[in-house]
């Protein structure tokens, strides 16, 4: 059998706390193949924003193994990028400077860094706010901004925590069509975290469902619903049938 | 009967267009925010006037006697007579001295330390516990014990107006480097940023207008450390004179003192916020 992009093996995480030991995440396994889609999906506690934090490399696992891309994987690495539920923007810098922040951490070519910086603004829709400043822009366009900032050192794996959760339903969906335009563009691994079902049918390849207390990986669910994908599919019965399933392992529907 | 009709008919008008009457608006609010500046200057200037006048007249017709507060007109001559003596730029000159040493003693050595704190956790396990308790009492009880050990002259009032605008500074860095957004640093993390990087990139700046609000803390307090320390023991200065004119009784000299000194320190000071609003500009945006 080949191997997956990344690969996690038995993983585990537990805090220590003051009343004892706290799983977070028990015993989770699963391989994630090269362009998928991959949604996370669960309440709060079911450890998805952890296990997002293991994949990225900023928390360590208690126990089990992850591989990416072939190799054992526990530290951050320039092939990944994350974008989180707030734009996380930096305020002294422009939307520009914003956007060619990761390239001038990694010391990437700064003429590239600023023809790609135009690119990805065009993009994701931000033509001429380049020299604007973020507290100038909308929630929506700041996660905007933060879009193009998580392409902008066109990593390989696309690690995302509730991006959209803080918008409001008519931004989200903008964004949610944005970012799957985005993908089928660039062909990236794309690893979505979120607490809202619709939004994860309507975006994954795959959705890995998980349940609280500790923190375990219920179940996988294939999304077979045609691609490219616009609003109209939530009308598809299957797109229900999808959104009904995974309630139901999450517990939600009697 | 039409909307635009029953319009009229409550506010009867001659501009009748949509876009005439938008303007119109328009204008009217901008009027009404000119009145606003108007009259807001106008009490601030009037609530001036009214003070110097109960002061002008509490001195003038004997309620207060001239010993106690001298009258407004004697404090601007007292300036003018301050002012041109000779002995008046010397010892401004000592005190500013002072003043200058003292403020950015305590700046720099509040900021390195504040970053020292902030970014080293050996540095913060080793020092912090002792800063903390050194801040506790007031600072203004070292000014004998430094007088003792640095002299008469200007080291002691530099070293008392180091010990007081360390602490602001100080905390200030600390508390600015450590306010930081946990996803910014997350993002750091994610983009492999280290510790210097991370620094420069985000901690700094983002600590800038805490900090910038610990170097105004420090600016008043490096010249209340100054002018103190030359009232327990000096030989020259501002507080010198200032302490020896209220002991001979020259009280209108002792306020244009204190004038001259409200002056200088609150120029500095608007410099201050002018320089802040220049380095943290994202604040006024």
């Amino acid at each position: 059998m080949s191997q997956s992009l990344i690969e996690g093996n038995r993983l585990s995480k537990v805090y220590a706390t003051a009343t004892g030991p706290l799983v977070a995440l028990d015993n989770v396994s699963f391989g994630i193949e090269e362009g998928e889609f991959i949604s996370l999906v669960g309440p709060s506690g079911c450890g998805k924003s952890t296990l997002l934090s293991i994949l990225g490399g900023l928390e360590e696992k208690s126990d089990g193994t992850l591989v990416l891309a072939g190799k054992h994987h526990d530290a951050p690495r320039p092939d990944l990028g994350m974008m989180f539920q707030t734009s996380v923007l930096f305020s002294w810098r422009t939307i520009r400077e914003n956007v060619k922040l990761p390239g001038i951490i990694l010391g990437l070519d700064r003429k590239q860094q600023a023809e790609r910086c135009d690119e990805l603004l065009d993009m994701v829709g931000l033509n001429g706010f380049g020299d604007r400043y973020p507290d100038e822009l909308s929630g929506g366009m700041r996660q905007r901004v933060a879009l193009a900032r998580l392409l902008a050192h066109d990593p390989r794996v696309l690690l995302m925590d509730e991006p959209f959760g803080a918008l409001d339903e008519f931004t989200r969906e903008t964004m949610n069509n944005e970012l799957l335009r985005i993908w089928e563009k660039t062909g990236k691994t794309v690893v979505f975290v979120t607490h809202n079902v619709g939004e994860a049918v309507f975006l994954s390849d795959r959705i890995f469902v998980m349940t609280p207390r500790p923190g375990r990986l219920e179940g996988i669910i294939d999304v077979d619903l045609p691609r490219p994908r616009k609003a109209e599919i939530m009308r598809d019965p299957r797109f229900s049938e999808l959104v009904f399933d995974i309630r139901r392992m999450l517990g939600v529907d009697h | 009967m039409t909307m635009q009709a029953t319009a009229d008919m409550i506010e009867p008008t001659s501009v009748n267009t949509h876009a005439e009457r938008i303007d119109r608006f328009i204008a009217e609010e901008r009027r009404r925010g000119r009145r606003r500046n108007i009259r807001n200057r106008l009490l601030a200037a009037g609530f001036g006037i009214l003070v110097l006048a109960i002061w002008h007249f509490a001195t003038t017709l004997g309620f207060v006697h001239a010993l106690i507060i001298p009258s407004p007109a004697d404090t601007f001559w007292a300036t003018l007579r301050v002012g041109g003596a000779d002995y008046f730029w010397p010892n401004v000159w000592v005190t500013l001295q002072e003043i200058f040493w003292g403020f950015a003693i305590g700046l720099a050595s509040g900021v390195i330390l504040g970053v020292g704190v902030a970014m080293f956790d050996v540095v913060r396990a080793t020092i912090y516990p002792y800063l903390v308790a050194l801040q506790a009492p007031p600072k203004i009880v070292l000014a004998p014990i430094f007088i003792t050990w640095f002299g008469f002259d200007q080291a002691s009032k530099i070293a008392i107006a180091v010990v007081m605008s360390f602490f602001p500074m100080f905390l200030n860095t600390l508390t600015g480097l450590s306010s930081v957004d946990p996803n910014a640093v997350k993002l750091m993390r994610s983009l492999t940023a280290g510790r210097w990087k991370t620094f420069r990139y985000l901690l700094l700046p983002n600590a800038l207008p805490i900090m910038m609000a610990g170097v105004k803390l420090c600016w008043t307090l490096a010249v209340l450390g100054v002018i103190v320390g030359e009232f327990v023991g000096a030989s020259a200065g501002i507080g010198y004179l200032i302490y020896a004119m209220n002991f001979q009784l020259d009280i209108a000299g002792v306020f244009s003192l204190i004038i001259l000194l409200s002056l200088f320190t609150l120029i500095v000071y608007q410099l201050i916020e002018w320089l802040e609003s220049r380095i943290i500009f994202w604040k006024q945006l």
